[in-house]
């Protein structure tokens, strides 16, 4: 085996026991918490002691505590969520289409910001001192610090309350029914509804980007090799590919946790523009104490998080050798 | 070595060096407009924080505003009866934006602090003795980067109920992790200096030569990311409050945006909205320029001016 095999077999290993840990995190938190969601039926009087015995087998809760724990985790690994207690649907059921949703909004969001605000940052960093470079840092260290949902009321109240150029609320306009995944997005109505969260998450995410790539430029510019590109007689521009594609590995590394970390970041831009995605309805469960619907969305969101930690490691150490494999992830 | 001959002599020394340090940075944040702005930023939200709550012409949710006829002014702007305007309730939006403050700064200070010195001491733990104590450190820092910090808080908030001591302590338990990993990686490259490695040949303690030749060395990184840890305690304890998940025995700026946001009068109550989003948002950036011209002592490779 190989240095590098030996690692990614490691770090595989602690992924997987991080994951564990994880949920079972949640599970105990999850059973810590008082009350429970079947009280609001049974205070309401719609329902006997029959019926109460009846449900709580249903959902398994009669079962000793240990064996809850192991059904719980079968359920994870192959998928299988259970019963939302409130919606009485298949956990799955709700949650996939608010997955899609979510990822619908916030991939192509990233994306977009890690490709403009990280050459922009290029640019910026190659100019050093120049007014653009003042301005773009100022402006996205007031982004990223900025709560994003302090952002998200800004926008709504300049484009949506005073110029009515966009609606503030929804994924698609009340009337609209559209039957299948294809229909709800390939609309005009939705990209009108899609325009503000998607600026908004453009604008908080870009700072982070701008920053490492104006960093990894002016880093770069003092440096040898780039004195030779100027000797053979490369132009400006050439000369600051050259340095950016050097400092491309941190904004990499950076992106793939930042796509880890998406869901939970944009609970509430979700919240803000009633988007109806997997964080918003995480917080209304919350509230409900649906627990099968919390214990699912946390660990969508819980694995999301490991899986692109992994993926940096991995990333870091494949492209960065000089990088000791012996657990110094990135950041 | 002195150090160990006269060690009280060498301790005020250290302090001096430090003092001076301060001093120094102190001067380069003067020469840097931003952060210079930032400082009077923080200062004003400091002196808010303090004595905001006194400064407050009513109770910011007992008293309610009432016009020359003696009628509630409910939604009303700005006026010379409530200078900020009224809620939807009639409450006086100065008062609750000035008893707002001292949360925001509580959070903030102590979410910070616990933040920096709780990744500090793992980090320089950490990094100084490798082995064992590393690899289990950094498992757990490793373990509070996979709980997603919202859900998880959002969960811990349900089943406790909030107050901002509790948000303080949930919000430095998840963020250390970021300054440890920082402090760590410098630990390694100080670790393997001359002087560290003389003081162990000379017999000092591990306590000892952490405290004394670590430590000191690895400091002004440490206070950069107690700085960001103020801001990141600052935005998420808005963010919970504005989700609901506050202290419901205080006035909060977040508390503030979440009423006006679930009355549905954000469309209209303008006045009631700027004061607490402008004063969060100006004092979160004010901390990250304060900490960005900082970065820049530190790390003088990427200044902004040549």
């Amino acid at each position: 085996m190989t240095k590098f095999q030996r690692f990614l077999l490691k770090r595989f290993a602690i992924s997987v026991l991080l994951t564990l840990i994880a949920v079972s995190v949640i599970f105990v938190v999850l059973r810590l918490l008082p009350g429970s969601p079947f009280e609001a039926l049974v205070t309401s009087g719609n329902l006997n002691q029959e019926q109460i015995t009846e449900i709580r087998s249903m959902y398994g809760l009669d079962e000793p505590m240990w064996k809850q724990y192991v059904n719980y985790l079968t359920s994870l690994l192959t998928f299988q969520f259970g019963y939302s207690i409130l919606r009485s649907q298949p956990v799955w059921t709700v949650l996939e289409p608010r997955l899609i949703n979510s990822l619908i909004l916030l991939v192509p969001a990233l994306v977009t910001t890690a490709i403009l605000s990280s050459l922009l940052g290029m640019y910026a960093g190659w100019n050093r001192g120049s007014r653009l470079e003042k301005f773009s840092i100022v402006s996205t260290t007031l982004l990223r610090s900025t709560p994003v949902f302090i952002t998200a009321i800004g926008f709504i109240i300049v484009f949506a309350y005073n110029f009515e150029i966009v609606p503030a609320l929804g994924m698609r306009s009340i009337r609209a029914t559209p039957d299948s995944y294809l229909e709800t997005f390939v609309s005009l109505d939705f990209l009108h509804h899609y325009i503000l969260p998607f600026t908004v998450a453009v604008l908080y995410y870009s700072g982070d980007f701008l920053l490492l790539a104006r960093n990894g430029v002016v880093e770069k510019r003092g440096s040898e090799f780039l004195k030779l590109h100027r000797a053979k007689g490369l132009t400006e521009m050439q000369q600051l590919a050259r340095a950016g594609r050097n400092s491309m590995l941190p904004i990499l590394t950076y992106f793939t946790l930042r796509l880890g970390m998406i869901f939970q970041g944009l609970i509430l831009l979700e919240v803000v523009f009633s988007w109806p995605g997997i964080g918003r309805e995480l917080v209304l469960a919350i509230q409900q104490q649906d627990y099968p619907l919390v214990q699912a969305a946390v660990f969508i969101m819980a694995l999301a998080v490991i899986l692109a930690n992994l993926a940096a490691d991995v990333l870091y150490a494949y492209f960065d050798p000089t990088v000791s494999t012996n657990g110094g992830g990135a950041t | 070595m002195s150090t160990e001959t006269k060690p009280k002599g060498a301790l005020y020394s250290r302090i001096d060096d430090l003092w001076t340090t301060v001093r120094d940075q102190f001067a380069f944040l003067r020469q840097d407009p931003l952060a210079f702005g930032g400082m009077i930023v923080v200062g004003a939200f400091v002196f808010l924080g303090l004595f905001g709550p006194l400064l407050a012409p009513h109770d910011p949710i007992e008293y309610t505003v009432r016009g020359d006829g003696g009628s509630v002014l409910r939604l009303s702007a700005p006026s010379a009866e409530a200078f900020f305007g009224t809620t939807s309730y009639g409450k006086d939006v100065l008062s609750q934006f000035l008893a707002g403050a001292r949360p925001t700064l509580i959070v903030g200070l102590f979410g910070g602090l616990g933040t920096g010195a709780l990744g500090f001491t793992v980090g320089v733990v950490s990094g100084y003795y490798g082995g064992w104590v590393d690899e289990l450190l950094m498992r757990l820092t490793d373990l509070t980067f996979s709980l997603p910090f919202m859900p998880m808080a959002l969960l811990l908030l349900t089943f406790m109920t909030p107050n901002i001591w509790l948000i303080t302590a949930i919000i430095a338990a998840f963020l250390w992790k970021m300054p440890a990993r920082v402090v760590r990686s410098e630990v390694l490259s100080v670790r393997e200096r001359t002087f560290v490695k003389s003081a162990r040949a000379s017999g000092a303690s591990d306590l000892r030569t952490m405290l004394y030749h670590v430590a000191p060395n690895v400091l002004p990184i440490g206070f950069l990311y107690t700085a960001y840890g103020v801001a990141w305690a600052i935005a998420a304890q808005a963010s919970l409050a504005f989700l609901g998940f506050g202290d419901p025995t205080m006035t909060s700026w977040g508390r503030m945006l979440r009423q006006v946001f679930a009355s549905g009068n954000m469309r209209v109550a303008w006045w009631w909205v700027l004061p607490p989003a402008i004063g969060i948002a100006a004092i979160t950036t004010s901390v990250f320029l304060i900490g960005r011209a900082y970065e820049e002592v530190i790390n003088p490779e990427i200044q902004t001016n040549q």
